[in-house]
C-alpha cells in the first residue's frame, strides 16, 4: 500500500513537472488568394489563462464585425475560425495545422504564450500562414525565434521594462528592492531594472526571486521589510501576483513603501479582486483606453457595445493585430499570406494606439509604452497614464540573431 | 533568522497539518490514496469565498466544513463503500477523475479568474508577538490549527468512536469480527476527513490566492506529508506537516530555489531512515 502511495506521489510530481514537446509539420495548406479572409483564433480555453483567451477572441470579433459592417477588407469578408488549446505548444501546433489544412485559414491570432509562439514561428513558413502575436512578450520571438511569417504586435519585455526604466527618476523612493518570479522574464526584468535604477542614482538594497506558483510569500515579504527598502519593483504574474499583493497587505508592507512598481503585475481584470489596496501602485501599461484618437474611440465604443465593458490591453492588442493584418491585406491587394507578409514590411498605419510601424528587420510593431498609476474612479479602479515612452526610447535595435 | 520567519513556518505548517490530517485519516482506514483531497480543499476555499461574501468569514469557518462533510458522506456512500473490494489503484484513479470533475465545476460556477477573500476585520493588519509585528490572521491560523489538532487527538484517544476508528485503522476485518460497525466508522472518518479539507480551504482562502489549480499545488506536498508522517498516522501527519512547513519556510529564507526541493528531499531521507515514516501505522 505504501509503495502504491509513493508511486502515486512520484507519478503526480512527474506529471506536474513534465513539459510537453512540440511537433513538427511541413504541410502547406494555404491556397493563395481567396474571397474570404479566414483567421484562425487559437486561444487557451482552460487553465489560468482561459479568461485572457476569451477576451482575446472578443477583440478579434469586434474587429471582424466592424470590418464586415463596412463592406469587408479590400472587398473581402472576414471570417473567424475559433479554435481552442490548453496553451501547450504541441496542442497549439496541432490545432493550427488543422485550421490551416482543413479549414483553409490563412492567418492565425489569439495564441497566448511565448512558448506557443516559438513553436508556431518555426512552422509558419511550412504551413503557409501568417501569425499575429498580441500576447507573447519574450524577446527571443523577435530574435533567434523570429519568422518571416510571424508578426509581433505586442511590446516585448524589453520594450516594457525600458519604458519603466525611462521613468524611474519620477518615482518616489531611494532604496529599492526587487521581488521577481524565478524564471527568464523575472531575471531579465530585474537585471534591466537594476541597471536603470543604479544609473538614476537609486540604491538597490536587495533582489529575490520566488519560484513560479509560489503561494506563500510570507518569508519573502519579511525579508523585504527587514531590508529597509522604501520602494519595490515587483515582477509577479497571475495568481502569484494576487497572493503577493494580498499578503503584502496583511503584513502592512505598504506602510513602509513609497512606491510599488509592478511589471505586468496588476492589470484591469485583477482590479476587482485586488481591491483598493493597490490604489497608488504603479505598473507598465500596454494600452491606454482613454487615448484621444478617433480610431481608439470607435473601438472602445464598439467593444463596449459588444461586451458591456470597456476593453483592456488583451482585447485591445488583439484588435490592433487585426488592424495590422487588415492594413497588410489592403496594401497587398490580396489575401495570399506571402504577399501580405511582403506588404507588411516597414508598413506604417494609423491604429488605436496612434501611428505605428511594423519594423521589417524583425517584424516588431513599433508602438508606445506607458507608465500608469492605479487610481480610484467611478466606484472602482483604473489606470491613470502618467507618461508615454515612444518606441525610439523603448525598442532595442533588431536582434542580429533574427534570420528571416 | 528572526521570529517572524519562524512564525511564517508555523503558519504554513499549520495549514499543512489541517489538510494532511484529513487525508491521513481516510488513507489509514480506507487505504485509498484520495487524490480528490486537493479538490475538496480547493472547493472548500471557493465555497468559503461565497459564504464569507454573503454572510461573513466567521460563518464560513463553520458552514464550509459542514458542507464538505456532506460531500464526504456522498464520497463514502457512492464510491468508497461500493468499490471497497476493487484495487486501491482503481479507486485512486476514480478519485483522480473526481478531482478533475470538481475543478471543472468550480470553473463553471466561479469562473477562471483568480479570487481573493479578506480576513474578518478584527484579524486584518498586524499584532505584536515576540517583539515583532506579524499578520493577525496568520496567528489565528496557527491557534486554530493547534486547537484542532489537540481536539482531534483527544477525541481519538478518549472517545468510543475514536477507539473504534483506531481499531479499524489497525485491521478493518478484525475490527468488524470484534463487532465494530466499520461502515459507520468509515462514514465518520471520510466525512470528518473531508470536513478537515474544507476547514483547510477556508483557512487558506484569505491566506493565498484562489485559483482552480490551488488544490493540485498542495496535493503533492500533502501526500508527501502523509508518507513522511507514517501511513495512516494522524499524529505523524500533523508532526510532519508542521515540520515540513517550518523547514520549507526557513530554507526559503536561505535559498528559494532549493526550498522547492525540500518536500522531495524530506520524503527520500525519511523513507531511507524510517521506511514506515515518522510514526508508522498508528491512528493517533
Amino acid at each position: 500500500m505504501k509503495r502504491q502511495l509513493i508511486a502515486a506521489v512520484a507519478a503526480l510530481a512527474l506529471g506536474a513537472t513534465t513539459a510537453a514537446c512540440g511537433s513538427a509539420s511541413t504541410n502547406s495548406g494555404s491556397d493563395g488568394d481567396s474571397d474570404t479572409i479566414k483567421i484562425a483564433l487559437i486561444p487557451p480555453t482552460s487553465g489560468a489563462l482561459a479568461q485572457f483567451g476569451t477576451d482575446a477572441v472578443k477583440g478579434w470579433k469586434t474587429a471582424a464585425r466592424i470590418a464586415n459592417d463596412n463592406g469587408g477588407i479590400d472587398g473581402k469578408k472576414v471570417e473567424l475560425i475559433i479554435k481552442g488549446t490548453d496553451a501547450d505548444p504541441a496542442t497549439t501546433l496541432r490545432v493550427a495545422k488543422e485550421a490551416v489544412t482543413k479549414d483553409g485559414a490563412q492567418f492565425i491570432g489569439a495564441v497566448m504564450t511565448s512558448p506557443e509562439h516559438a513553436a508556431l514561428n518555426a512552422q509558419l513558413e511550412g504551413l503557409g500562414a501568417l501569425s499575429f502575436n498580441s500576447l507573447g512578450k519574450d524577446d527571443a520571438l523577435v530574435g533567434e525565434q523570429c519568422s518571416k511569417y510571424g508578426f509581433h504586435i505586442v511590446q516585448t519585455s524589453s520594450m516594457d521594462i525600458n519604458g519603466l526604466a525611462d521613468n524611474i527618476n519620477e518615482l518616489p523612493g531611494e532604496k529599492w528592492a526587487i521581488m521577481a518570479v524565478d524564471y527568464a522574464t523575472g531575471h531579465s526584468a530585474a537585471k534591466k531594472f537594476k541597471a536603470a535604477a543604479e544609473a538614476a542614482g537609486k540604491d538597490v538594497v536587495m533582489e529575490q526571486f520566488a519560484p513560479l506558483n509560489t503561494t506563500d510569500f510570507g518569508s519573502y515579504i519579511t525579508k523585504l521589510k527587514d531590508s529597509g527598502a522604501d520602494a519595490v519593483f515587483a515582477v509577479e504574474y497571475g495568481a502569484d501576483g494576487v497572493a503577493f499583493v494580498q499578503q503584502a497587505d496583511q503584513f502592512n508592507l505598504d506602510d513602509q513603501l513609497k512606491t510599488v512598481l509592478g511589471f505586468n503585475m496588476v492589470s484591469e481584470p485583477l482590479f476587482e479582486t485586488l481591491g483598493d489596496s493597490i490604489a497608488g501602485y504603479y505598473n507598465n501599461v500596454g494600452y491606454d483606453v482613454d487615448a484621444d484618437n478617433a480610431l481608439n474611440q470607435e473601438f472602445v465604443k464598439a467593444y463596449t457595445e459588444d461586451n458591456g465593458s470597456a476593453p483592456y490591453y488583451v482585447p485591445a492588442d488583439n484588435y490592433l493585430a487585426a488592424e495590422t493584418l487588415f492594413a497588410g491585406i489592403e496594401e497587398a491587394g490580396s489575401t495570399d499570406p506571402a504577399e501580405v507578409a511582403d506588404a507588411l514590411q516597414d508598413l506604417s498605419l494609423d491604429s488605436i494606439t496612434g501611428e505605428v510601424t511594423l519594423r521589417g528587420a524583425d517584424n516588431q510593431l513599433l508602438r508606445d509604452s506607458y507608465l500608469g498609476e492605479v487610481v480610484k474612479a467611478d466606484g472602482g479602479l483604473k489606470f491613470k497614464i502618467l507618461s508615454d515612452a515612444n518606441p525610439d526610447v523603448t525598442t532595442p535595435e533588431p536582434d542580429s540573431a533574427c534570420k528571416k | 533568522m528572526n521570529a517572524a520567519q519562524v512564525l511564517n513556518g508555523l503558519a504554513l505548517g499549520s495549514l499543512l497539518m489541517v489538510l494532511s490530517s484529513g487525508l491521513a485519516m481516510i488513507y489509514g482506514l480506507r487505504g485509498v490514496a484520495n487524490f480528490a483531497h486537493g479538490a475538496l480543499y480547493m472547493s472548500g476555499a471557493y465555497i468559503a469565498y461565497s459564504v464569507s461574501d454573503r454572510m461573513g468569514f466567521g460563518l464560513a469557518i463553520i458552514v464550509v466544513p459542514l458542507a464538505l462533510a456532506v460531500i464526504g458522506v456522498v464520497l463514502e456512500l457512492a464510491f468508497f463503500r461500493p468499490l471497497q473490494h476493487r484495487s486501491h489503484i482503481e479507486l485512486g484513479l476514480i478519485t483522480f477523475g473526481l478531482a478533475l470533475i470538481a475543478e471543472r465545476l468550480v470553473i463553471l460556477i466561479w469562473g477562471e479568474k483568480t479570487l481573493r477573500v479578506r480576513p474578518p476585520e478584527f484579524l486584518q493588519g498586524t499584532s505584536t508577538i515576540f517583539g515583532v509585528e506579524y499578520p493577525s490572521y496568520r496567528l489565528a491560523i496557527i491557534v486554530i490549527a493547534l486547537v484542532m489538532a489537540a481536539a482531534l487527538i483527544l477525541w481519538l484517544r478518549l472517545s468510543n468512536v475514536g477507539l473504534h476508528i483506531r481499531a479499524a485503522s489497525q485491521d478493518i476485518e478484525t475490527a468488524a469480527i470484534m463487532g465494530i460497525n466499520v461502515d459507520k466508522v468509515s462514514l465518520i472518518v471520510v466525512s470528518l476527513g473531508s470536513a478537515l479539507a474544507g476547514l483547510a480551504g477556508t483557512l487558506a482562502a484569505p491566506y493565498i490566492a484562489l485559483d482552480p489549480g490551488m488544490g493540485n499545488a498542495f496535493l503533492i506536498t500533502v501526500l508527501i506529508v502523509v508518507v513522511v508522517g507514517g501511513i495512516g498516522s494522524i499524529a505523524g501527519a500533523m508532526i510532519a506537516g508542521m515540520g515540513l512547513g517550518l523547514i520549507q519556510t526557513l530554507s526559503t529564507v536561505w535559498s528559494p530555489s532549493f526550498a522547492v526541493l525540500v518536500p522531495y528531499l524530506a520524503l527520500t531521507i525519511v523513507l531511507l531512515w524510517r521506511p514506515t515514516g515518522l510514526a508508522g501505522k498508528r491512528i493517533s
